[in-house]
């Protein structure tokens, strides 16, 4: 079962919702219900980008549970208090698992988590951590290393750019990973960066994608951007492009580098199987290749077979463990050491990224 | 040096969608009605035109579309603030945010999509030019825009019927005494202001950034009504205005792509920073006010 509504019609039904809010809840447990799961995320669903990917994991956990799951999908809910107010909303409408799709909606989903003992959330990229209250994230870098490899082989110019919504740790580690993993096939590339300082604002992003494009990247790297905006300006203008989270190859049919999927599917349905088992623990979910979170797919036909091999190669052993994307010597913008020769960075490390790596030419906003 | 081509050659069309939206709104101000749902009507028109455009009517019937679908929202924020005679700000505001809703409706399952654009023009021999040439080759609307802009400034200041929509806006009861129709004048300057916000949400949706997406006017229409203030309501202000805005968001994204390190967030506010200045400046002067504002603006009449 799935309904998905707006902001605007969940107001709407609020109201009459709300009267029968107080005896939901015992109802539920009374006659069995299905495993009510809410899903907020702050931007619409739409075909592609972060919003999608989350919502396709969840028709997953439908696939496999069917009528034991009912799924309440809210979209568009801006971060603040109307987002703390909606999601007490829908955990006093009787659902039992919250996923937090934004890492603004932190605080106010850690309150409703305390409030409900019974309750379990999964929350995006944020860094609290409570028995019944997960904060997950994709390991990103893992892919965009492998993009990086990829875009330095199809590059004529050398020079790499990247329109970045904001300068966070979780898109400052996907650019160092892609300018690392650039450098493993041409050591001298270079990275440019434009940060928006926006999640959502088409027109901006295609400005920033333009004024690198002048600039004279020939390879565009979409970090953050929910729509295709950059990617269909790529296609335009003939420069290569990829993006995360879902595959936007339909909008730049020649172009397209790639995508850095992200397939939540595994980690929902062990994390309802958990709730349903009762043994749900809260911890913090960093999740990458080995868990088939992150899934590099759509590959260009234009990336050389032998740099195609290598990267084959590479993400197995990205795969297994037997490789890790940030190791040592890495020698920051500033010219410092980020790490020793053979040192590998701990997830602490990569989570709390304030730093760029050699190759990225553009400074990194204080 | 290629910092400057690109912000030269990419700022008339980044300063059309305000300079559009503002320009109706001038009109709309002169006669004396403030109309803060711009960027609703906005939004009704980008959506409006990119669905004919995506369903291949071609990019003409496209913006006549958003063109008359803006004029259509405005018609009813006319008849709440002029026929029933309802605060403005409010009833502004009101229109505004149900435009937004609509769009958002009538977008639903077009989200993400996209259409091709429109193809630029050059202007002979001038695009040839180095560094400056790229401000030459435009697409046609910005043509039409810069032509709209001499257009609007001629009519207002050197037609009868520029001087009957400022006198409606500067003092009502006289223009009413001489037998001019102040509520029909006003509805018609509330109409255009819908309508060329209509075309102004058509061009960032079909050819400045041609794909539609929910909010993707993201605050334009605010700008659009800083720049009538920036401007103090005369047309040569506003559209130096409207393309200092769209520079200087272009000089600020340069600026990174060269890897010069400047607060960006700083620049990006520094539209919104000036507006309030120039407000403060005239709002301090009573002689400035009086020569700039709009004596009327924003007071219901009741003939």
């Amino acid at each position: 079962m799935t309904s998905t509504l707006n902001r605007r019609g969940f107001l709407q039904t609020t109201a009459a919702a709300a009267l029968g809010a107080g005896l939901m809840p015992a109802l539920a447990r009374a006659q069995g219900e299905p495993l009510g799961i809410a899903l907020v995320v702050p931007s619409p669903f739409g075909d592609v980008g972060w919003s999608h990917a989350l919502a396709m994991g969840l028709d997953q956990v439908v696939a496999e549970y069917g009528d034991r799951v009912k799924i309440t999908k809210l979209e568009n809910i801006p971060e603040g208090p109307d987002a703390d107010r909606i999601m007490n909303k829908v955990v006093a409408d009787g659902n039992k698992m919250l996923i937090a799709g934004s890492f603004g909606y932190q605080n106010g989903a850690m309150q409703v988590a305390r409030r409900n003992p019974d309750l379990s959330v999964l929350h995006a990229s944020g860094f609290m951590v409570a028995p019944n209250f997960t904060p997950f994230a994709a390991r990103n870098y893992q892919g965009t290393y492998l993009m990086g490899m990829a875009a330095a082989a199809v590059s004529k110019t050398g020079k790499l750019g990247s329109v970045s919504a904001f300068a966070i740790p979780e898109l400052v580690s996907s650019i160092n990973a892609f300018t690392l993993g650039a450098q493993a096939i041409n050591p001298d590339i270079q990275v440019a960066v434009v940060w928006v300082n926006t999640w959502f604002d088409p027109a901006k992003e295609q400005e920033a994608a333009r004024a690198l494009l002048a600039q004279g990247c020939d390879v565009i790297y979409s970090n953050g951007q929910d729509t295709p905006s950059v990617v269909s300006i790529c296609e335009e203008t003939g420069a290569y492009v990829f993006n995360l989270n879902s595959s936007m190859l339909k909008y730049a049919p020649t172009k397209y580098l790639g995508c850095v999927a992200t397939d939540w599917a595994p980690f929902f349905l062990q994390s309802v199987k958990a709730h349903l088992e009762g043994d749900f623990e809260g911890h913090t979910a960093y999740l990458g290749l080995a868990e088939g979170v992150i899934q590099p797919m759509d590959w260009n036909a234009d990336i050389p077979s032998e740099v195609m091999t290598r990267i084959t190669e590479t993400q197995a052993q990205l795969t297994d463990g037997s490789m890790h994307v940030f190791t040592g010597p890495i020698a920051r913008q500033d010219g410092g050491e980020a790490a020793a020769e053979g040192v590998i960075l701990g997830d602490e490390d990569i989570v709390s990224m304030d730093w760029h790596v050699a190759g990225v030419t553009t400074p990194l906003p204080s | 040096m290629i910092g400057l081509s690109f912000v030269l050659s990419g700022m008339l069309a980044a300063a059309m969608p305000f300079l559009l939206a503002a320009l109706g709104e001038l009109v709309a101000e002169r006669a004396g009605v403030l109309n803060l749902g711009i960027e609703g009507m906005m939004a009704l028109g980008a959506v409006t035109g990119f669905v004919i455009i995506f369903h291949g009517f071609g990019h003409a019937t496209g913006f006549l579309g958003a063109g008359l679908a803006g004029a259509a929202l405005s018609l009813l924020f006319a008849w709440l603030a002029l026929s029933l005679r309802a605060n403005q700000v409010a009833a502004g505001l009101a229109i505004g945010i149900f435009g937004q809703g609509l769009s958002a409706l009538f977008g639903k399952s077009y989200e993400s999509m996209t259409v091709a654009g429109l193809p630029k023009l050059q202007l002979p021999l001038l695009a040839d030019l180095p560094v400056v040439g790229g401000m030459f080759t435009q697409d046609i609307v910005v043509w039409l825009g810069i032509a709209a802009t001499l257009a609007i400034w001629a009519v207002l200041r050197m037609t009868k019927l520029g001087l009957i929509i400022r006198a409606v806006g500067e003092n009502p009861t006289a223009a009413r005494a001489l037998g001019y129709p102040v509520i029909a004048v006003r509805y018609c300057a509330v109409m255009f202001g819908g309508l060329m916000a209509g075309l102004a949400g058509a061009y960032a949706a079909t050819v400045y950034t041609p794909l539609w997406a929910d909010g993707m006017i993201a605050g334009r229409g605010w700008i659009a009504l800083a720049l009538v203030v920036f401007g103090t309501w005369m047309v040569g202000r506003l559209f130096f205005g409207a393309i200092l805005f769209g520079a200087v968001s272009l000089a600020q994204l340069a600026a990174q792509a060269n890897g010069v390190n400047l607060n960006s967030q700083l620049l990006a506010s520094l539209p919104y920073i000036v507006t309030i200045v120039v407000l403060g400046l005239i709002s301090s002067n009573k002689k400035l006010l009086k020569r700039n504002g709009v004596a009327s603006l924003g007071v219901p009449f009741d003939p």
